[in-house]
């Protein structure tokens, strides 16, 4: 209980003589006797008597002062004796150790109508780092109603844009005036904000500040949020000491690749008090890093790097139902927070029949709570082509949510527009335009019916083919073999055409045999000469009738007839064209004749 | 096992015909009502049972373009085109799943003289037109054996017919010959590397996507050297093709 609660000191100045004779009250006290060389610690001078003027603080160099204030109460008392004012004076310095181990706060001073009143001094213990305590460790803007902090519509830790004060500590040095940089968060994904502030803490009058310097932000996308043009402080209290708080710059930082990413230091130059009491003075802060992590695997298809926020996506049409020739205005609309300037919205697609022109896009970005949100939104000129209704497909988005840490996909409704016939536009109307433009192309419809036969062979492999391919050459074949065969069948042998002829030479004698006793000579003798001559026709297998008469016994040469028979057959070919010239000659000879033909043709034998 | 050898024997079934044209009208069905997965795996089963049609290969590489698998597109629809060769429907598919295609093949010359001819011509046309002059030769032969006095009118139309069966003939015999020694295939996956040599990890030459139609030229364990109609070629894995 005493070590964590309010240690009081109380010089007893009332038991002292001097005190007794002047019933003056003069104390000091701090609010803990164990603090962290990090931390503030409050000491309060309380003296019944004099002004703040005469209160002399015991301090030393093991402490620093870091602010200090004054309070002059008056109260009425009405005692056993006379009644009177009494005046009390309220001594307040916020301190930090200097350095460790056990310290010692000297007794504080009191100089009232030449006398001296001194307190007794506190024993502290002090230790390395922050200990924390009742001492106010955060920035906090003081309270309008004291007591009720928090008090709902009046936050404390906010600024007026809503964005949290971030958590500060008071440099040993420079405690007066100092740049302070700050970020929101120390690690985040790619593509997810961080946010960058810079802020002047000062305690001294500020004239302006005259330049300020941002480090390089090398792979990170960077959105102004606030940048000042004028200096406008609001009061906070850092470490229990009040300061104005001046927002210098205010950026969203949007990481583009996994990572350590360095903060270097911010610089300004300053300048304090009025006109020409003023002088410049130039501060740093002290650098940052922001731990980058990479996304998680398992992103789904068509996310790119940059879709990383919270998304909700729309598509909008102003009309549902539109006259051909009509365009109807279709809104992809993009809304939510995070880095909106590097997002590409999916493109909207339609059928062929409406004519989708080139989007124009519109941004409209603004912060909340230090947050870039807004929406993007890509209006689309729809033209339709036709008749009908048409459908215009869910878009989708994937993003990665880094709230969440996991990833998710926006989409879009689908619109169904329908296009009536009518008059349409004026360019449709006119009469030099089709109304309903029944382009070609896209995929042809399914066949709505089939055999659903087994997948066969070619058709050349097939029966039917070859059957209709080889019936007119087979038919053509075959009649060409029966009419070989019946040809052959019907050629006769030379011994069977040699017969014939030896037939036919005969049936010619036969008839001279007939005609020898006639007075027409000539026939017989022509019957004599052509059954001759066809039994030799027969029998050389040449035609003999119409040679001359030495070409003939060339003929009767070269068959190897000899001379004998062919001066026989001479004289009976003499002896038949002398009978046929001269009809009056006797039928004595035509026995010899006859004979000599028969015996020409026997010889041959 | 008997289970196995039974499913086995039940899943190579064919449809009977009230059957099959059941499952054709549920798939065209369920692509007019926008359900295309439904479609695909309907006319996917009939050309597993034995049942595929010209319509239902054309239907089958419909819905696959659809579906935006080009190379299923492309192969079903060039099974189709050598169903029936003479459809403006599939040509027209067959058109824009080309248009889609990633792989522009440069300098192709349309490959060997016979390709560019069976590209060109139309097997069914040729082959009734050499059937037609074929068959009218001959009947002028007949004709002319079967008269008495043989007038030779008939011989020299028979000629005629024969020569002008010339042209069409061959070219008809060209399709055959292609159609029965040249295998091709399409890519069916995304992206299929071409090595130089066919095996695992080899280096890549250059690199094939989905719908292009490929010669095959042989074949060495699980790789087939491919042909391109500009006569690039490479070994890439079968598993990435399908044949035609």
């Amino acid at each position: 209980m005493r070590r964590i609660g309010r240690a009081l000191t109380v010089g007893l100045v009332l038991l002292s003589p001097v005190a007794l004779a002047a019933e003056v009250e003069f104390s000091q006290s701090v609010d803990r006797t164990e603090v962290g060389d990090q931390d503030t610690f409050r000491l309060t001078i309380v003296a019944s008597a004099g002004g703040a003027d005469d209160i002399r603080p015991g301090l030393n160099d093991d402490f620093e002062v870091l602010s200090r204030s004054t309070s002059t109460q008056m109260s009425f008392s009405m005692g056993s004796g006379s009644p009177g004012m009494r005046r009390t004076t309220r001594y307040t310095l916020v301190l930090r150790a200097n350095k460790t181990g056990k310290l010692t706060l000297p007794p504080a001073e009191l100089r009232v109508n030449g006398k001296v009143y001194k307190t007794q001094p506190i024993e502290l213990t002090v230790k390395p780092g922050r200990l924390g305590g009742s001492a106010p460790s955060q920035a906090q803007r003081p309270s309008r109603f004291p007591g009720f902090p928090g008090f709902p519509g009046f936050p404390d830790d906010e600024e007026g844009g809503g964005f949290p004060f971030p958590d500060m500590d008071i440099p040993r040095n420079d405690s007066d005036l100092f740049l302070q940089a700050a970020l929101d968060k120390e690690e985040v994904f790619v593509g997810e904000q961080a946010t960058f502030s810079v802020y002047l803490m000062s305690r001294v009058d500020l004239t302006s500040v005259d330049q300020l310097t941002l480090p390089k932000l090398d792979g990170v996308w960077t959105e102004e949020l606030d940048s000042p043009t004028q200096l406008a402080g609001e009061q906070r209290i850092i470490d229990g000491v009040l300061y104005r708080a001046y927002l210098l710059k205010r950026r969203a930082l949007f990481p583009m690749k996994p990572g350590t990413l360095d903060i270097g230091r911010v610089e300004a130059d300053v300048t304090t008090g009025f006109l020409f009491a003023g002088h410049r003075i130039h501060r740093k802060s002290r650098p940052l890093t922001l731990h980058v992590k990479a996304l998680p695997e398992g992103a789904p298809p068509g996310f790119a790097p940059s879709n990383v926020g919270r998304w909700t996506l729309s598509v909008e049409s102003e009309e549902t139902t539109v006259k051909l020739g009509e365009p109807a205005t279709v809104r992809v609309t993009l809304e939510g927070a995070g880095n909106l300037r590097n997002i590409t919205l999916p493109r909207l697609t339609g059928p062929e029949p409406l004519k989708i022109y080139d989007p124009t896009p519109s941004d409209k970005i603004g912060t909340s709570r230090g947050r870039v949100e807004g929406r993007r939104t890509t209006e689309y000129l729809v033209m339709p082509q036709q008749t009908g209704t048409f459908t215009l497909p869910t878009l989708s988005f994937p993003y990665f949510d880094p709230k969440r840490g996991e990833y998710d996909i926006a989409q879009s409704e689908p619109i169904t527009l329908t296009v009536e016939p009518g008059s349409g536009a004026v360019a449709a109307d006119d009469g030099s335009h089709p109304k309903n433009v029944l382009s070609g192309g896209g995929l042809r419809p399914l066949r709505d019916r089939s055999d659903v036969e087994r997948a066969g062979k070619p058709w050349w492999r097939t029966v039917p083919f070859w059957v209709v391919t080889a019936l007119p050459a087979a038919t053509w074949l075959a009649l060409a073999l029966v009419g070989l065969m019946r040809k052959r069948l019907a050629e006769e042998s030379p011994e069977e055409a040699q017969r014939k002829k030896t037939r036919a030479a005969r049936a010619r004698l036969s008839e001279a045999h007939k005609l020898k006793d006639s007075q027409d000579g000539a026939a017989f003798y022509g019957e004599v000469e052509k059954g001759l001559l066809a039994y030799f026709e027969g029998n050389f297998g040449r035609p003999l009738r119409g040679l001359r008469r030495d070409a003939l016994m060339d003929v009767f040469v070269q068959q190897g007839i000899s001379a004998d028979r062919r001066a026989r057959i001479a004289r009976v070919l003499d002896a038949c064209e002398v009978g046929r010239f001269a009809p009056g000659s006797s039928t004595a000879g035509r026995d010899q004749i006859l004979q000599d033909a028969v015996d020409a043709m026997e010889e041959s034998r | 096992m008997i289970a196995l050898l039974v499913m086995s024997l039940l899943g190579q079934s064919y449809y009977s015909p009230e059957e099959a044209r059941g499952v054709f009208q549920q798939a065209a069905m369920a692509y007019a009502q926008g359900d295309l997965d439904a479609a695909a795996t309907g006319f996917q089963k009939l050309i597993d049972h034995g049942s595929g049609s010209a319509e239902v290969l054309y239907n089958r590489g419909t819905v696959a373009l659809a579906q935006g698998q080009l190379g299923q597109a492309v192969l079903f629809l060039e099974r189709a085109r050598r169903a029936d060769p003479s459809s403006e429907d599939i040509e027209a598919n067959l058109a824009v799943a080309r248009s889609r295609q990633l792989d522009q093949v440069v300098g192709q010359g349309g490959g060997t003289f016979l390709q560019r001819l069976v590209e060109g011509s139309s097997a069914t046309a040729l082959g009734w037109t050499f059937a037609a002059l074929w068959t009218a030769g001959f009947l002028a032969l007949i004709a002319r054996r079967l008269m008495r006095h043989r007038p030779a009118l008939l011989g020299w139309v028979a000629l005629g017919c024969f020569a002008f069966a010339l042209v069409p003939g061959a070219a008809f015999a060209a399709h055959v010959f292609v159609r029965e020694t040249y295998r091709e295939a399409v890519v069916l996956d995304a992206s299929v590397p071409a090595q130089e040599v066919p095996s695992v990890g080899a280096r890549a030459a250059f690199e094939i996507h989905a719908g292009l139609k490929v010669r095959v030229l042989a074949e060495n364990g699980a790789f087939w050297r491919i042909r391109l109609p500009n006569g690039l070629e490479g070994w890439v894995p079968a598993s990435g093709l399908g044949g035609i």
